[in-house]
């Protein structure tokens, strides 16, 4: 292959029949063939809503003003990485350090409240195996928080390597890439608050369900 | 504060100029209803843009900014008991804009090559194709018997 089409975008060579990063192209296919996986999981739940018989229906435990602060932080977060990511090429390392830190910080304040969420739920007896709401409730919002989580640690990484001078804008691509990842999981987070929260948050007891009285 | 000059503010001839024109140029540009303010807009977003075509900070805030008010008027809109019966055409309406605005401009998909977008694209078809299969066989589920 001949020099003359290799072409270098932040640090990257470019090499390849498509013009385009690689990492980039890589992630883009990911995330489409995880649109995939989440479109079958909201599918699958928006398919069983108002189908379980006993309790606890989402009337009984799904609490908005809690899951609306939870997704504006995730919201936010989104804002925080696109400027990490606009600062480490102009190359205002500072700014770009603190806005990580913060999006690490938000990831962290949105898994504290999932985590919340989950004890509370379990508390008052709404676990997955206790019927279909919770078998696809918990399943959708785990496989979301192992995103956010898997997202966080990887942050954490490249604000280690942001620190030992290994990220810089030479190399920006590493952090776009993990952004596309993070904006990734927070628009999964606005299908949720959509379509699982604020439409079936309102659901009690269907036609033929047994009304629930409560954890025993 | 200069687009509020211009829309109100009495020039002496005894016309209010709604907004102020260049009607004295042989062929005025702004010589319809809203005068300068798409030239405004359009300047105003070159601004936010930094002028490049990329996004700069200012263009993202306010893109956070519109999530954070339609995440608000979602919130709002569940709370509204007069309302929920297009509750869910509502809240598919408000996600696929947020869902917009973050592909497009955070994820850069609007900036970047179209071979990302069809990649995207494609899975989304897809994926929204899986989905309302699934609501179709949940609506159809139990039929005839």
């Amino acid at each position: 292959m001949s020099s003359d089409n290799i072409t270098v975008h932040h640090g990257e060579e470019i090499n390849n029949s498509t013009g385009v990063s690689n990492k980039k192209l890589l992630m883009w296919a990911f995330l489409g063939s995880d649109v995939m996986f989440f479109g079958t999981f909201i599918g699958t739940f928006m398919a069983y809503r108002n189908k379980s018989l006993n309790g606890p229906y989402p009337a009984d435990t799904l609490d908005i003003p809690i899951t609306t602060v939870s997704t504006f932080v995730l919201l936010m977060s989104s804002l925080g990485i696109v400027l990490a990511l606009h600062y480490l090429k102009e190359s205002r390392m500072g700014l770009a350090k603190l806005w990580l830190f913060a999006v690490i910080i938000m990831g962290l304040i949105f898994m504290g409240f999932q985590v919340y969420e989950f004890a509370h739920f379990a508390h008052i007896g709404m676990t997955p195996q206790v019927n279909l709401f919770g078998t696809t409730f918990f399943t959708l919002t785990s496989l979301h928080g192992a995103h956010v989580s898997l997202g966080i640690l990887w942050l954490i990484f490249l604000l280690y390597n942001e620190f030992n001078g290994n990220l810089t804008s030479d190399n920006a691509v590493d952090l776009e890439i993990a952004g596309l990842y993070w904006h990734f999981v927070d628009i999964v987070w606005i299908l949720i608050f959509g379509l699982l929260y604020l439409i079936t948050a309102g659901d009690g007891v269907p036609p033929g369900g047994i009304p629930w009285e409560g954890a025993h | 504060m200069s687009f509020l000059k211009d829309l109100f503010e009495h020039d002496g001839n005894g016309w209010w100029k709604i907004p102020k024109t260049s009607e004295a140029e042989a062929n005025p540009k702004s010589e319809h209803p809203f005068g300068d303010f798409i030239k405004r807009t359009k300047a105003f977003i070159l601004w936010l843009t930094s002028g490049k075509g990329h996004a700069g900070p200012a263009y993202y805030w306010v893109i956070a900014i519109i999530l954070g008010v339609i995440t608000l008027v979602e919130v709002w809109w569940f709370e509204q008991d007069g309302l929920r019966y297009i509750l869910v055409p509502a809240m598919l309406g408000f996600s696929m804009v947020k869902f917009i605005l973050v592909v497009a401009f955070f994820m850069h998909l609007r900036f970047d090559h179209k071979l990302f977008s069809w990649i995207f694209v494609t899975c989304m078809i897809i994926g929204v194709f899986i989905f309302s299969l699934f609501i179709l066989l949940s609506a159809f589920h139990g039929y005839g018997n």
